[in-house]
């Protein structure tokens, strides 16, 4: 008949057992506290690891989302100052064109006035060949190089191609990146015909060379022309302007979702550290008590008191 | 009856320091492992009466009339259950931590991520030679990383095979050192302190051998075992002085499959069956890594080849392998891949095929078949690991149970000391007595 119904070996065994638990258990506690993280292993919390997975995905795409919605608005805000200059030229091309229709002009002050409008022909040209942030074209779509090119007889002909490429810009989002030359530069004037503001400045400036019988009657027919191409390139102009409010509105959104998921993550993967601590004390009060306990159980052996 | 006197306290005075000797025994075997407390059993010495005088008092003594070994049958035989069940649960779940490790420590799914994002930056301008590099590099780094999973999921096997191997020659060496005992056991006398050493040492081997593989014993005549694999009717193992030989045998898939003498055997528990799990774990684990690694080597492959590069040509393949551990980027530089769509010129900037492989590859999607075989394997360590710690607390309440009953208590023991010393002294009193009645008869003049 056993005095305590247990042996001295079963004993040290169940002390042990529980002992090693307690101790487990406040190391899992300090790693979690030591690492700010919840889960060391995905096997800890598998649904959370396989969210937080997904959740890390999505924000290094986003943060891909960032690069190229960063790109795009370059690329726009070069294409809005851009159509500005082009703006500008046109409405001096268009005083030109008003003095030259005065028909009380000699032929040399015509020519004069064609030497200007022929520079200004340049000068639309070589903002129409700008470059993109990346070198390319800005208006010439996915082509490489120039947008126009200048052929034999002097005029400006597009060799680009006929859309300027998208940008994917987060949530299934995408921007162009800019408009083609054509977008901007041709339209349809008041009698119903295409062409485009290059031409036309082209024709006028051959014209007030002397190229046709009545100059001043046809820079006076051009002013309406003009007029129309520059509402043309305005209206291009406020397209772009669109498309840079569209990604300050995409920008916010994307900030919006990457602090909810932030949140999520924090909420899903991160250690809550003063509910750990108190679990921590816990555990900690209790292996102290159990190592006591122990050794003041350990220490009591009947051989002590016989003598 | 005065002599008589003095043979009935020497009797004492042995069976008193026997009982000594055995508590003195138990004390310096307390912390032994699989040693059974021992108690002496005493018993009248009767002596025969004579034929003259049947109703005549014969008093002769004590004697010892065995060495009683506190085992509990049924308490060893749930602790080599349980034990059984608790070292199957262990080598599997530890199987599949490693399988875990192997393929999230080396971080294959931030590699397919990296591979993508790269694709996605491209088309913010496909002809830039840097990002067209950086597709490339983490291209080669998503297939190495694919080669390094490969290669820890073969390490886990080998591991796992090798301490297979080790269980399969342990369960061999067990089975012949109890066919051992039970030789010696049937030559034992009975109750003898060679028998209970002899006990001992096969409690401790079935103990033993429990831990690798499920057996079923049955105890025959003087304590020799009979061992079989699995339940009662399962192949024999051990029978009287025979032990039979268990094999392993590894499948071109790693998995393995134990015969017992050329039969095929079904271990169900033990660490050989954990180990077993495990390895068809791996397999498994294996096909589908092999799996995403092609899909991914396939669709882009197939993708390259609808496009032309940055110089014109029709896309080449990029890949090549046909599963994780032999894919490999042979791409050379970063202008081969194939961004513009057919018939586009040499520089083109039309991402219409860098869309196309972008979208060919979210439709296999490869993350998400990543995630799954990650959330698979992890949830599955996360399960098995509750049924181990469950497995684990029921043999080892089986194990503290049997102790409990079966191991020395020093309380006890010490108390037995004093009271065996008294006897020892009592019976050295009685003799002392003897001897003074002897002279008191002798002193008569």
């Amino acid at each position: 008949m056993p005095i305590i119904s247990s042996s001295t070996s079963a004993f040290y065994e169940r002390s042990r057992t529980n002992m090693k638990d307690l101790r487990k258990e406040a190391e899992k506690l300090q790693a979690q506290l030591g690492s700010g993280q919840k889960l060391s292993r995905s096997s800890d919390n598998p649904v959370a690891a396989s969210r937080l997975r997904t959740l890390s995905r999505q924000e290094s795409i986003s943060s891909i989302d960032t690069t190229n919605a960063n790109r795009a608005n370059a690329d726009l805000s070069l294409a809005d100052s851009a159509m500005s200059s082009m703006g500008s030229a046109i409405i001096r091309a268009q005083e030109l064109a008003g003095q030259a229709s005065n028909s009380t002009l000699t032929d040399e002050q015509r020519g004069a006035i064609a030497v200007e409008m022929d520079q200004i022909f340049q000068d639309l040209v070589a903002l129409a060949n700008s470059r993109a942030s990346n070198g390319q074209a800005l208006f010439g779509g996915e082509a490489a190089g120039d947008a126009y090119s200048i052929d034999a007889s002097g005029n400006a002909v597009y060799i680009g191609t006929a859309s300027s490429g998208d940008l994917p810009i987060g949530d299934g989002q995408t921007v162009g990146r800019s408009m083609t030359g054509p977008q901007i530069l041709n339209f349809t004037d008041a009698n119903g015909n295409a062409t485009d503001i290059l031409s036309t400045i082209k024709a006028l400036s051959n014209a007030l060379k002397g190229g046709v019988a009545n100059p001043a009657g046809a820079a006076s027919d051009s002013l309406d022309v003009l007029r129309v191409g520059l509402d043309n390139l305005t209206t291009s102009q406020t397209v772009v302007g669109t498309r840079l409010a569209w990604l300050d509105v995409v920008a916010d959104r994307r900030v919006e979702i990457s602090e909810l998921r932030d949140t999520e993550q924090a909420d899903l993967g991160s250690t809550d550290i003063p509910s750990t601590v108190a679990q921590l004390q816990e555990t900690m009060t209790v292996l102290e008590a159990s190592q006591a306990s122990f050794t003041r159980l350990a220490n009591l052996s009947l051989f002590d008191n016989l003598r | 009856m005065g002599a008589d006197l003095i043979s009935i306290a020497s009797s004492g005075a042995r069976a008193a320091k026997a009982a000594l000797n055995i508590t003195a025994n138990n004390i310096s075997n307390a912390s032994s492992e699989g040693y059974v407390r021992r108690s002496v059993h005493l018993s009248e010495l009767a002596a025969n009466s004579s034929a003259g005088s049947p109703a005549a008092i014969n008093l002769a003594g004590v004697r010892i009339s065995g060495i009683v070994r506190n085992a509990d049958a049924f308490r060893q035989s749930e602790v080599r259950r349980t034990g059984a069940d608790a070292a199957r649960a262990n080598a599997e779940v530890k199987g599949l931590e490693n399988i875990e490790s192997a393929i999230e420590a080396t971080g294959v799914y931030d590699s397919i991520v990296g591979f993508e994002t790269g694709l996605q930056q491209l088309l913010s301008d496909p002809v830039d030679g840097s990002l067209r590099a950086s597709v490339l590099e983490r291209g080669r780094s998503l297939a190495q990383t694919f080669n390094v999973a490969s290669n820890s999921l073969d390490a886990v096997a080998n591991g796992l095979n090798f301490e297979a191997t080790d269980g399969v020659s342990t369960v061999n060496r067990i089975s012949g050192e109890l066919a051992r005992v039970n030789l010696r056991l049937a030559r034992a006398s009975d109750a003898s302190s060679d028998q209970t050493t002899l006990l001992d040492q096969r409690d401790l081997l079935l103990q033993e051998l429990s831990q690798h593989i499920d057996i079923s014993t049955s105890i025959g005549t003087g304590g020799v075992v009979s061992v079989t694999i699995g339940g009662p009717s399962g192949p024999a193992l051990v029978n009287g002085g025979n032990s039979g030989t268990l094999e392993m045998a590894t499948a071109a898939d790693g998995t393995i499959s134990f015969t017992m003498d050329g039969n095929p055997a079904t271990i169900s528990s033990g660490s050989l069956a954990g180990q077993s799990q495990a390895l068809t774990e791996v397999a498994s684990s294996r096909i589908k890594l092999d799996a995403i690694a092609k899909s991914i080597v396939d669709t882009v492959n197939a993708a390259q080849a609808n496009g032309v590069d940055l110089t014109g040509a029709t896309g080449s393949p990029i890949f090549s392998g046909t599963g994780a551990a032999d894919m490999a980027m042979i791409a050379t530089s970063g202008e081969q891949i194939a961004t513009a769509p057919a018939g586009s010129p040499a520089g083109s900037r039309d991402p219409g095929n860098l869309t196309a492989i972008k979208s060919a590859l979210a439709a296999a999607n490869p993350a998400g078949a990543m995630d799954t075989l990650l959330f698979g394997v992890s949830s599955a360590v996360a399960g098995r690991a509750v049924t181990r710690d469950a497995l684990e607390s029921i043999a080892s309440n089986a194990k503290v149970a049997l102790q409990a009953q079966s191991g020395v208590d020093l309380d006890q023991e010490a108390v037995n000391l004093v009271r065996f010393q008294q006897a020892f002294q009592a019976s050295g009193r009685v003799m002392q007595i003897a001897s003074d009645i002897f002279d008191s008869i002798l002193s008569i003049r």
